[in-house]
Parts: C-alpha cells; structure tokens; sequence
C-alpha cells in the first residue's frame, strides 16, 4: 500500500476526518476542498484518496451513501460515523502534541 | 482493526465478502466519477479533451493499481483469495472429474475406515465420564501380587471412605447384576440389569436426577429398612414410556416392593460404557439382591467385589491420592494380616484406568485404528500420486501463472485449495461411510441375557476427528505435488512440455507400494471368500439338530437364585416346571439344560479318568467339555441316540451314576470297542464310577465350524445345577408358547423372573447368520477396498508414467511405433507390477488359508475355486487400471508430441 508521500503517515486518515466531520463529501469534492483549504500546500495524488477512503470505511469510521449531486449525477458521499468522531478526537489530539512537540524542536534547534 | 468495534465492522467485512461485485462496481463508478471530474477541469483549463483526458489519467496513478489498492483495504483480502481459490480449484477439478472422483472416493475409504476405530478408541479410552469435572474422578484398585485391578469389600470401602481425606467424596458399585423387574404383584417377573451403589453416588458424582431425588444418607445405613431405587433414564423412557408419575410409586424387584425416588438424567447414561443400568440401589438393600446369600455383603473383609471410585478434593493431586491410599492399605495389612496380606491399594485417573494392561479391548482399538491410520496412509499416497500424474500437464499452466507474476506461496495455495477441497469432499463422503459403518457395529446384538451396551457412536468427537484428518491428508497428499509443480524453471517450462521430473529411484518406492497393494487386495479378498466358505461348511455338518431346532424350539432360563431359593427349592422348582411345560398344550416335549448348544455360556469342564486307562505321564486327568441335562432334553433340543439309552427318570440320586458321551468321546477313549457299558472316573483315578448309557452323535456345540469336541452329559437329578433353561418343543411356531410358559411360572412363583425368553432361531441366527454375515461383510468390504486402493494406486502411477514419458513416446511413435507397441510399452510396466504384486498374494493366501482351516475351520486341503476367482479377478481389474492410461498414451499425437518442445 503506497502512502502519499508527501503528507505525513497517517495525516491523510486525520484530514479526510476533518473534512467530513463538517458536512458529507462525495471523493472529488474531498480532494478539491482538500486543496482549497491547505491553499494547494497538501496534494494528494488524485487516485490515493480511493483507498484511504476505503480503509475509513472498512474501520467503520465513515459510511458512505448514494447521492445526487448538484448537477444531477450519481455520487457516493461519505459522512463521519460516532466511532469516526471519536477517532477524529483521539486523531486531533495526538496530532496537536505530535505537532506542537516537533514545532518546539524545531525552534530549539534554531535558538 | 480495534477489537472493541469488530461488531460494527464485521457486516462491512462480510459484505465485502458477499457482495463484492456490487463493491467493486461502485467503486469504478466512484473512481470514473473523479476521472471525469479531473477531465472537465482539464478542459476547462483550455487543454484538448484528449491531452485533459491523459492528464487526468496521469494524476490518479494508475486507475488498476488503485482499485487494488483500495481492495485490500477491505481488509478481507486473504478471505476473497481464498475463495478464490476454492472456485478456481472447483473448476480445475471438475475438468478432471474423473481423477476427482477417484481421490474423492479413495480418501472417503480412508478416513470411514479410520472412523470407526476412532470412536472405539473414543469410547474405551477418551471419552469423558458423563459427570461435571470428569477429570477429577480417580479409580481406587486392590493390589495383589497376582494383579493390580482387584476390587475392594464393602467393609475395606467403608474404611477407606472414613479414613482417606484426598477426597470430597468416595463411591462405590457392584456388579452389573440381573434383578427380576415386575411392576406390580402377580406379573411374571422379567431381568434386567441393575447395581447396588453406595448412598453418596449421585451426590459425589455431582448427577442430578432428572425427576424425584437421589438416595438420602440414612437410606443406606440400615440393611434391608430403606427399599428405595433410581431408575436409569433408559428404563424409564423404554419400559415406562417416560412415565413422570413413577416417582413416589412402587416397582417390585426380585420379589420385594421398592418405592422409586428418582430418575437418572439423559446426560448420565452410566460410569461403565458397555452398560447402561437400569436400577440404582443402596447398598443396604443388598440383602434381597445379592446373588450369594453364603457370604455376608456388609463384613467379609474378603468379598471383594465393589469397584471404588473417588471424587478428588479441590487441592488434592493423583499423587497426595496414591500416597495416602498405599498407607491405608498398610494399616490394612497390620490390622487384618488374615485377608490383607502382601495387600496394597492403587488410585489411577480415568485414562490411566482404561488403558489397563490386563484388558484386550482398548489394545485391539488402538491396532485397529493404526491400521486404519495406516490404509489412509496409503489412501493419501494414491491421492498424491494421481494429483502427481496431472502435475506434468499442468506444467506450462504453472509456468504461465508463475511467468505473468503469481507468487510460488501464492500457487502453493492455489494448488493445496484444490486438494483441500477433495480432502473436504473426501472426508464428509468419509463420515457417512463411518455412520454407516459404526451402524453396523451396533446394530450386531451378541444375545446375552443382560444387554451390552455398544459404546461406538458417531458423535461430534469423531466428527472433529474426521474433519482433522481430512485437512491432515489434504496437507499430506497435496503438499508434495504442489511443491513439486511449482518448482519450475518458467523459461524451461514454457519452452518445453516437461522439464525433469525425479528419476528413476524415487519412483522405486512407489512400485514396491503398489504392488504391496495388489498383494494386500488379492490376500484379503482370498481371505474373505475363505471366511465365507468355512462358514457355509460348518453349517453342513453337526448342526442337523439346530435345523429343526430353530423353528421349534422355546428356550427360557430361570435362576431361582436370585429370590434366595435353596437347593430343595430350586430342585422342586424345575421338577414342577417340567411337568407342567409337558402338559402345556402344543408343547410336543420339554427338557432342560445347563447350556443349549451354540449357547454363549461357556460350557463347564469335567476332569474325568477312563477305568483302567493309562494316563499321559504329564497329567491326571481327561478334562472334558460337558452339560447337565434331564431325561426330556435329547428329545426337546432333537439330538438323536446313536446306541443306548438317553436319562429315565429311574435315574436318581440313588441310583449308579450315569452318562450319555458323544462318538468323539467315545472313540477317543475305546477306539475300535464299543463305549456302551464302559465306565469311567470323576475327577482323580478313584473318584465315583460312571457308567456310559447312551451315544450319541458328535455336534457342533460352541461354534458352528469348530473342530469335533468330545462331550460328556450328566443326568441333572444326580449333578443338581442352580441355573438351568428349560426348552420346549412346539409342534408349531415356538414363541406362542411364551403365554402358556408366563402362565406356568405364575402359577409356581410370579415373583420368579425369566431370566430370558427366545426361540432357538435367536442362538442359530447369531451362530449362522448374523455373527458369519457381519465377518464375510466386514472381510469382503476390506478385500474390496484393498482391491480398490490398488486400482487407484496403480492407475495413478501409470498415468504418472505416461504424462513423465509423452515427449519419449512421442518420438518413439515419429520413428515408426504403432500405438499396440506403445500400448505394450506402457502396460508392460503395469503387468509387471501386478504379476509380482499377485505372487506375494498369492503366497499369502495360501498362509492365511492354512492359518484358517487349522485356527478357524475344520476344514483340510487348498480351495482352488477360491483362487481360480481371486487371482484372474484381482488381474483383470488392476490390468484394466492400468490398460486406461496406456490407451490414452497411444492416443499421444507424434507431432503434438514433438511441438511441445
């Protein structure tokens, strides 16, 4: 299984949490908004979201649904589950120490 | 995966299992969605439809890889492979479905050939005792310098239950003994099988009655006050018809009235596995029930006959246990040096207990399930070498896989699915051969007068065994053809039809097993056709008697014993019920005896010395088989006089003894004299003379092909016996002199139970039929299973053969071989085998017939129509195994041949 390599292990799971935990996504409006947001600084290569997504629903994290789109077409769109909350907590905080602990040893080594 | 959400994640996974077209569906939509998505953008952005298209493939990175990847995300992977590969291997083997069915049907022989013996080891060694923490239960034994199995007296049990303090609890048993059933006064009284058991067994066992209450501890303390009796579950469904109401109610057991306080569970049929009691009695009660009234049951340290049993305390071990009984049975020693001399004691757990060395039972287990392990074996090498024999045409297959990026461990598993599934098939074809098989073995009831109880069932013990063996032998036969198909150098394999393949020597073992195959076949087989001769001689001769003896002939036993009868008694007692049976109507005669012939009690020995005979230096006395019969016997059982005279009644106590013997007798000890008149000793030179009256003819009397056994009758008034059978001889069909016989014993003493009632038919069916039918079934079944492994043996190698040697006969047909030279060429080898496998049967068969005829049959000389069967039937088949894959060699087109190259 290949990893985006340009993201850190496992942020991808953390960021597609985020993203649903605010409204239900189908996979294209996911990476658009992904880049949208991170302001083209997180690219995802098109094609790896299929399988992050996936993996989030076989956790039982996101479940997905049928939908029309705006314009009228088939979409699968994907909303957050209780248990993917929670995930999305565990996955914020420990993202928020990991972060904040290397921005210190960062600055360290700068001073 | 987190284990605490498995339950929410389960359905994902299954339905990915389940439904994974409809999965894989949406998720090409899914990803064609975002295709189209990425190309509307590049469009968008001013490119080409066509470069926006490339664009966008570019940027998902290779749309299969994905899907992939996204697959194995659902985790189910290696189940979906599986499945895969059961598919694929049902496929493959339905394009061999002849192959297919050969290793299904050559494993399902295997693994109900081992079933059987699994469940006899099952039942006389594993299985539990159907109590709560069987493995806490232990066995207490007396030792003596003779054997280490001997049982302890009433008075020894109390003893030990005050003194040992390793237990929560010690129980005790009698005898499996035969009480008189009657449910209310003035009904004939009928045996069943019942024991006297200590007042704490069901409360130490921990076995709950299903109905009423298990014995109270005062109701065993005083002997003869308390009759109570649990009713074993069997008893009450059969006799009772599961009457709930029975408990509080009263049943009367030899003569006496018992209030029935419960009804054992279902889940306990009984601590024995032969029987199945049908009354729990206390202790106390054994005044009434006991069989010998002469010894005292409650203080002869030296009646030993009650089997001990202990319920381990929670901390203590089988070794506290050993220790504390060895100094028990010290104090013993000390304390009664009269009965406890070189006296020791002995605790030993279920297995250990059933694994005794003194008992044949479990051995003859355990041999028949190595044999039958042992069949599989071979059974397994078949399968292997018929999966074998397809490898070589699988080989540029494999190289294919292989060369287009299938992993080795990934066709290994492919290949071992496959075989797999024949074990699967194999084994379930196995199990229903086993049912049927085990079927067999109980349904064969032995006619004793208390029932055995056939432990072997077919439960979900075997059923595990069965299936572990199927996947054992599935690893067993498929391993090595997988490994060896894989093992493929892919350029040689695509080039060439066949790389190497193992040489010469490695097929040696496999010639020397196949013809170990078709000696086994044609051995058994002679065996079985031998079996099924002998018997069909030993009903010409000696059984003239059992002929029409079977059609008339009633026969009932009465041991008046067990109403505590004494000997004036008893004597009274058939002299009244022969004359009555004599006056019955449609009684022609009546008669009693010890024994009938062909009976299943063993006949009784008198030492006996001819007057003035000189006797072997080595020995005092003549030991000669004999029976105690009255003066109406040889009429009713109709066993002719030959000269002389059969008893009177003017044959008495006070009379000269008396003696009718057998021609064999007779001969044996007056060759060439007539034996009327002669007379002979009981027992030492100077015992009491006896004076031979009458000869008669010598029959078969334990076993229809037994070899002639001399035989001495004794009149029954001057040798009184306790136990006899009374037969009666109808005119017509003998079981409707069962009333007329119920009605007389009534009318003596209706607390007297028949002991057992049933026509000669049941003893000459058992002898002629049934017991010769169930060993010609058994020995034809083997002989034919044999025969069939052999088929499949050899057409498996052979075909391993041809598929090895395609690209030699190829070339051998290019240069002018025409397909009867090839067809010699592959057959040759096949006759070769069979030819040397046929000699060693052959020999072989003429041991087993010599072994028969002097062990089993009275039968001399070699039976050559048995051989002029066996021996071209055995060749006929086997060549023919071998003659398919020869012809389908011949078939081998030169030039396909050759192209394969």
């Amino acid at each position: 299984m290949s990893k985006p390599s340009d993201l850190v292990q496992g942020t991808l799971d953390l960021l597609i949490l985020k993203l649903l935990a605010i409204e239900p996504l189908h996979g294209w409006a996911i990476s658009r908004r992904l880049k949208v947001v991170s302001q083209d600084v997180l690219q995802v290569s098109e094609g790896s979201l299929y399988p992050a997504l996936h993996k989030l629903e076989q956790e039982g994290w996101i479940t997905a649904e049928w939908k029309q789109t705006e314009n009228n077409r088939r979409a699968k769109f994907y909303s957050l589950t209780r248990p993917g909350r929670k995930q999305l907590e565990a996955e914020s905080a420990s993202w928020h120490l990991l972060s904040s602990a290397i921005t210190r040893v960062v600055r360290l080594s700068e001073a | 995966m987190r284990p605490e959400h498995w339950w929410y994640t389960l359905p994902l996974r299954l339905r990915s299992v389940f439904r994974r077209e409809r999965a894989d569906r949406e998720l090409d939509e899914e990803m064609q969605f975002h295709l189209e998505k990425l190309i509307e953008e590049g469009v968008a952005s001013g490119l080409s439809p066509r470069d926006a298209r490339y664009a966008a493939l570019r940027a998902m990175g290779g749309l299969a890889q994905k899907k992939e990847e996204a697959r194995d995300m659902r985790g189910t992977r290696w189940l979906t492979d599986f499945l895969d590969d059961i598919r694929y291997a049902a496929r493959s083997l339905a394009r061999a479905p002849g192959l297919s069915f050969f290793v299904v049907l050559t494993l399902a022989l295997g693994i109900g050939m081992a079933s059987a013996p699994m469940s006899m080891v099952d039942a006389l060694v594993f299985r539990p005792y159907p109590v709560p923490h069987p493995d806490r239960i232990v066995n207490l034994r007396s030792t003596s310098p003779y054997s280490s199995f001997e049982l302890f007296s009433y008075a020894e049990y109390r003893d030990i239950a005050a003194r040992a303090k390793s237990y929560t609890g010690v129980i005790a048993n009698g005898d499996y003994i035969p009480m008189g059933y009657s449910l209310k006064s003035g009904e004939t009284a009928r045996v069943r099988g019942g024991m006297l058991v200590s007042g704490n067994y069901f409360s130490v066992l921990d076995v709950t009655p299903q109905f009423g209450r298990a014995f109270r501890p005062e109701e065993d303390q005083v002997p003869g006050r308390d009759p109570v009796v649990v009713l074993g579950r069997d008893f009450w469904k059969q006799e009772l018809a599961s009457d709930r109401t029975i408990v509080g109610r009263t049943i009367r057991l030899n003569g006496t009235v018992f209030t029935v306080i419960g009804v054992a569970p279902e889940s306990f049929p009984g601590m024995h596995v032969f029987i199945r009691p049908d009354f729990y009695v206390p202790f106390a009660m054994a005044p009434v029930l006991s069989r010998q009234p002469q010894k005292d049951f409650f203080h002869d340290r030296d009646a030993r006959g009650l089997i001990v049993q202990a319920r381990l305390a929670p901390r203590a071990t089988l070794t506290d246990a050993r220790n504390e009984l060895a100094t028990i049975a010290k104090d013993f020693e000390r304390e009664h040096p009269q009965f406890n001399r070189n006296r020791g004691g002995m605790v030993r757990n279920q297995v250990q207990m059933r694994t005794r060395s003194d008992d044949p039972n479990w051995k003859f287990g355990i041999v028949f399930l190595v044999l039958a392990l042992m069949v599989l074996a071979v059974a397994c090498t078949n399968a292997a070498s018929l999966l074998l024999s397809r490898a070589g045409a699988r080989r540029r297959e494999i190289a294919v896989r292989l060369a287009l990026g299938a992993g080795r461990s990934r066709l290994i598993r492919m290949l071992l699915a496959e075989s797999l599934l024949l074990a699967v098939m194999g084994g379930a074809a196995g199990v229903a051969a086993g049912f049927a098989l085990i079927k067999l073995l109980t349904r064969f009831a032995i006619p004793t007068t208390l029932p055995i109880h056939v432990p072997f069932q077919m439960d979900l013990r075997i059923l595990a065994g069965c299936a572990a063996l199927s996947v054992a032998s599935a690893i067993v036969f498929g391993l090595a053809p997988a490994l060896q198909s894989t093992r493929v150098d892919v350029v040689d394999g695509l080039k060439a039809g066949e790389a190497e393949l193992p040489g010469r020597r490695r097929l040696w073992g496999r010639n020397v097993l196949v013809a170990g195959q078709v000696a086994a076949s044609l051995t058994m087989l002679t065996a079985g056709l031998l079996v099924m001769r002998g018997f069909h001689h030993g009903l010409v001769e000696g059984v003239d008697f059992a002929k029409t003896a079977k059609d008339h002939v009633l026969m009932a036993t009465f041991d008046p014993r067990l109403l505590q009868y004494d000997s004036t008694r008893t004597e009274r007692f058939f002299k009244q019920l022969v004359e009555h049976a004599c006056q019955a109507p449609g009684v022609v005669s009546a008669g009693l005896t010890q024994n009938p012939p062909l009976g299943l009690e063993a006949f009784e020995v008198l030492p006996l010395v001819p007057e003035g005979a000189e006797m072997p230096k080595d020995r005092e006395t003549y030991d000669v088989t004999m029976d105690t019969v009255d003066e109406g016997y040889f009429e009713a059982m109709g066993i002719p006089i030959v000269r002389g005279r059969a008893f009177r009644s003017s044959d008495t106590r006070d009379t000269p003894r008396v003696a009718v013997v057998n021609e064999s007798f007779a001969t044996h000890h007056w060759p060439g004299v007539d034996a009327l008149g002669k007379r002979f000793h009981l027992g030492k030179r100077g015992g009491p003379l006896v004076e031979i009256v009458g000869i008669t003819p010598t029959l078969r009397y334990r076993m229809p092909y037994e070899k002639p056994m001399e035989f001495v009758y004794l009149p029954l008034a001057q040798r009184p016996v306790a136990r006899l059978t009374l037969l009666m001889r109808s005119s017509g069909n003998p079981l409707s002199l069962i009333e007329p016989l119920k009605g007389i014993v009534r009318s003596i003493d209706p607390d007297l139970p028949l002991v057992s009632v049933r026509s000669y038919m049941v003893l000459y069916r058992y002898n002629a039929v049934d017991g010769p039918g169930i060993a010609v079934k058994m020995s034809m079944t083997m002989g034919a299973m044999a025969l069939f492994l052999a088929v499949a043996g050899l057409y498996g190698l052979i075909s391993y053969n041809v598929s090895r040697r395609t690209r030699e006969i190829g070339i051998r047909m290019a240069v002018g071989a025409d397909r009867p030279d090839v067809i010699r060429l592959v057959l040759g080898k096949g006759l070769v085998l069979v030819t040397a496998g046929a000699a060693i049967g052959l020999a072989l068969g003429f041991g087993v017939e010599r072994v028969m005829n002097t062990a089993l049959f009275n039968i001399g000389g070699v039976d050559f129509l048995v051989y002029a069967i066996v021996v071209p039937a055995t060749f006929l088949v086997t060549t023919l195994a071998a003659y398919v894959p020869a012809l389908r060699a011949s078939r081998i087109e030169p030039t396909r041949a050759l192209r394969w190259e």
